[in-house]
């Protein structure tokens, strides 16, 4: 850097004698200008040289050693040995520059440009300030990181290797928000756990989020969830711990802990990427408030594709509210109105099992698409041997413009549909009158506009069936169906602001009446720290 | 026997179009210099487009496909694509291209990163704490960059070593005799100062002797405010700046304005090669960029 800006201000001074004679006043005072601004750059530099020269001699470098300068050098007669043009105006520009390069990448002992001052008329080509260390001493074969050597008097490290300082990110993320709504059970109208559960301001999802590499074998990811509930009391959620390998051959990975099952899209990710305040009402009522997460493992395996094919099986205990369709004791071990087992596993047709079967092609260089279809099978706790069955389908589209600034415009599409066949069994020893079967469904449909970069407009379509019954009156047992439509300010990738206004329409049933809710929220979240990436 | 032959010709030309080494690049500039290195001896996938914001490109599925049969990956490995690579790397399961590996190429390595901060707060916008990130635009950087990746072509396959060193030899004397071009249309507007929309050329204005220090963000990644504008407009006009550069991405509408303002000409600049017409590779790039300010500065 020092360097090129000696030899700019040496041409500079040297155009400098030879204007032409038609030269304006304005000319003389540009020239005036721009010789001042280079009287002070080269103060700057004699220093920078000064500073250069102390380290250089402190990291004693040997055959190359920078000549004493005594007292203060002056730039004209000090014999830099750089690529200095010498006292003669040459038009020479450095082709190197170890200030920004390790090393120069040519041999130390090849002749660098006009070493010593001696005008060849070049552009150095090289630059050690830039350039931290041979590129030749990175060992092609281990990649063990350059150590830094002689070019030393720098001011900046040299980076060695990508990758953050620690071993881990760790981040927290707050999510809140104020709600409106003309239903006086707003916890009961909002399907999600994380949703907005009462009139006024609610701190649903506050969380810890830890990620990093556990070893060379392994990555970790920790999510621990705080929510305050009505009464503002805190309540604490392990929402996922998880690791997951990273180099097993043919395109396998293996994940082992408490984590989000890979169902459609919305159930593997955190309420904080979600496009919406809420949680869809199929996701809620068929796959649970909490979203279908457990103890468990998961293999998967990139299929050998040309487009991208992924299997997923996952097997989880189920078992509690996050297994809500499953081993699910229910409130007070009631569950749709029958007393529960609650019972420890007998066999593998206990436990979850959840395929997943995922694609995504690239319609064209701005537009992709993204389509799954997921099971999840498993055993519930109304009666001693009652299956519970749920298949869904998904549909992903993208548009990003050719010309995304901070990802924007952008249009997104995203459609969800399950149905679940859930055996209600005449709970603990027989103690409810029928055994019913009911075949529930939903789907969910939402639109996002990225119309401007940080502005975010989105409509969602939402329906979720729940087959009628004359025996149960669960008042989640409700069919219904919901428009939303919001807007969304991201100042940053760190914050968030949105306003959201729903309208709900629950039907009647056997036991029901029908009844409309509309509801407004004005949700605001940050992020602080090193937050992941999220996944496509 | 005729038959046979055409069979093993068959063969063989299978074999040698799967014998290609396969180069994922995250960025258009890496993806250029892997094709200069290695010509016709590799297939070179790029992740970004040059016309998009490098920071936040979509971890789509398909570069999970591309990564998974990758024999080298370059990156940047200055935090430049923090917000995309590392989702695709878990998902990618290519032990081939984990870091410290030779078919990892993490060009900032051995690169002297510029504006390092010394304090990291979000305050300060999108501040890179590795330093700033778009290195590229220095043609000596850009050298080092091509050796390691002539290295580690060389490394991956061995047997085409001594043509990936001749096409880095190469590459460089381009480079080297570039120089001289770029510095002498360059060198009449040395200590000139130019206006950026985003702080993507320190390296560029360093080399070149430009200052490029005034950005019509008012901190990295954050979208100019009026009252930002303000200022620098008065700035422009104190320092009689004439210049301003915007990448393809960024919004031009709001550079006019400021462009009007001051009687400054727009210039559209690109930290890629296919970012503007006619720069397929890097050379051409820097060619078009060296020719373009000289032309406003004029």
């Amino acid at each position: 850097m020092t360097i090129l800006v000696v030899i700019a201000s040496h041409h500079a001074l040297a155009q400098t004698p030879t204007p032409t004679a038609s030269a304006t006043a304005s000319d003389v005072a540009a020239l005036r200008q721009q010789v001042e601004a280079l009287t002070e750059t080269v103060k700057a530099l004699q220093q920078q040289v000064k500073d250069q020269q102390a380290a250089l001699e402190k990291a004693n470098i040997t055959g190359n050693q920078l000549p004493q300068s005594e007292g203060t050098p002056s730039v004209a007669s000090a014999p830099l040995p750089t690529p200095l043009p010498g006292a003669s105006a040459q038009e020479s520009f450095p082709t190197t520059d170890s200030s920004v390069v390790a090393n120069a990448p040519t041999a130390p002992g090849a002749p660098t440009v006009n070493a010593n001052g001696t005008a060849t008329g070049q552009f150095p080509t090289t630059d050690e300030s830039v350039v931290a260390t041979p590129a030749g001493a990175i060992s092609p074969t281990t990649g063990t990181p350059p150590t830094e050597t002689s070019t030393g008097s720098l001011t900046q490290p040299i980076t060695i290797a990508g990758g953050g300082k620690n071993y881990m990110n760790i981040s927290f993320d707050g999510m809140f928000a104020l709600a409106g709504s003309t239903a006086r059970d707003l916890s009961h109208i909002e399907v999600g756990d994380h949703d907005p559960q009462q009139r006024g301001f609610n701190a649903r999802n506050i969380e810890l989020a830890f990620d990093g590499a556990v070893d060379p074998y392994f990555e970790g990811f920790a999510n621990i969830v705080f929510k305050l509930d009505n009464d503002n009391e805190t309540e604490v959620e392990v929402e996922e711990a998880f690791m997951q390998t990273t180099n097993l051959p043919f395109g396998l990975q293996l994940k082992g802990g408490q984590f989000f099952a890979a169902f459609g899209r919305i159930n593997p990710t955190h309420p904080h990427t979600w496009d919406f305040a809420d949680d869809p009402l199929v996701n809620g009522r068929l796959l649970g408030p909490d979203g279908l997460r457990g103890v468990g493992a998961q293999i998967s395996w990139t299929l050998p594709t040309p487009w991208y094919s992924q299997l997923i099986l996952v097997s989880q205990n189920g078992r509690g509210g996050t297994g809500f369709s499953f081993r699910n004791p229910g409130d007070n071990g009631i569950f749709f109105d029958r007393e529960t087992t609650d019972r420890e596993v007998r066999g593998l047709q206990d436990f979850v099992w959840i395929p997943r079967w995922e694609n995504s092609v690239d319609l064209s260089p701005t537009q992709v698409v993204l389509a799954g279809v997921s099971g999840a099978f498993g055993s519930n706790e109304t009666g001693a041997n009652s299956r519970t069955q749920i298949c869904g389908g998904d549909f992903f589209y993208k548009w990003k413009s050719a010309h995304a600034e901070g990802g924007f415009p952008f249009v997104k599409w995203q459609t969800e549909a399950m149905y679940r066949r859930f055996e209600a069994g005449r709970g603990v020893d027989q103690t409810f009158p029928v055994a019913e079967t009911f075949h529930d469904w939903g789907m969910y449909s939402q639109v996002l506009w990225g119309f401007k970069k940080g502005w975010v407009a989105g409509v969602r379509g939402d329906y979720v069936h729940m087959q009628d019954s004359h025996f149960t009156d669960d008042l989640d047992r409700q069919s219904r169906s919901r428009v939303s439509a919001n807007l969304t300010w991201y100042p940053t990738e760190f914050s968030k602001l949105r306003l959201q206004y729903n309208h709900d329409f629950l039907e009647s049933n056997f036991f029901l009446s029908d009844r409309q809710v509309d509801s407004v929220f004005l949700q605001f979240e940050f992020i602080l720290g090193a937050h992941g990436a999220h996944k496509f | 026997m005729k038959k046979i032959l055409l069979i093993l010709s068959i063969v063989l030309c299978a074999f040698s179009a799967q014998a290609k080494i396969n180069v994922v690049a995250t960025l258009p500039d890496f993806g250029s210099l892997a094709r200069e290195i290695g010509g016709d001896k590799v297939d070179v996938t790029v992740m970004a487009k040059p016309t998009e914001d490098p920071h936040f490109v979509d971890a789509r599925p398909s570069f999970v496909v591309s990564m998974r049969s990758a024999d080298v990956l370059i990156d940047g490995g200055a935090e430049l694509e923090l917000g995309w690579l590392p989702p695709l790397l878990q998902n990618a399961r290519n032990p081939k291209i984990e870091i410290g590996k030779p078919g990892r190429v993490q060009a900032s390595q051995g690169i002297r990163l510029m504006n390092v901060p010394t304090n990291v707060t979000r305050a300060a916008g999108d501040v890179h704490a590795l330093g700033n990130p778009h290195f590229m635009s220095d043609p000596i950087i850009a050298k080092a960059v091509a050796q390691h990746i002539a290295q580690a072509l060389s490394a991956v396959d061995p047997a085409n070593a001594a043509f990936y060193e001749a096409n880095y030899k190469r590459f460089e004397a381009t480079i080297n005799a570039k120089l001289q071009e770029w510095g002498a249309a360059l060198l009449p507007f040395k200590g000139q100062n130019v206006v950026a929309y985003h702080d993507s050329w320190p390296y560029f204005a360093h080399r070149f002797g430009l200052n490029i220090d005034i950005f019509l963000e008012p901190k990295p990644g954050i979208p100019p405010s009026p009252s930002h504008l303000v200022e620098v407009i008065a700035q422009m006009k104190a320092q009689k700046i004439k210049t301003i550069i915007v990448e393809p991405f960024h919004d031009r509408k709001i550079a006019e304005k400021v462009a009007s303002a001051t009687g400054a000409k727009v210039v559209d600049f690109s930290q890629f090669p296919g970012g503007l017409p006619g720069t397929d590779n890097y050379v051409k790039l820097i060619d078009t960029l060296v020719s373009r300010l000289a032309a406003a500065l004029k």
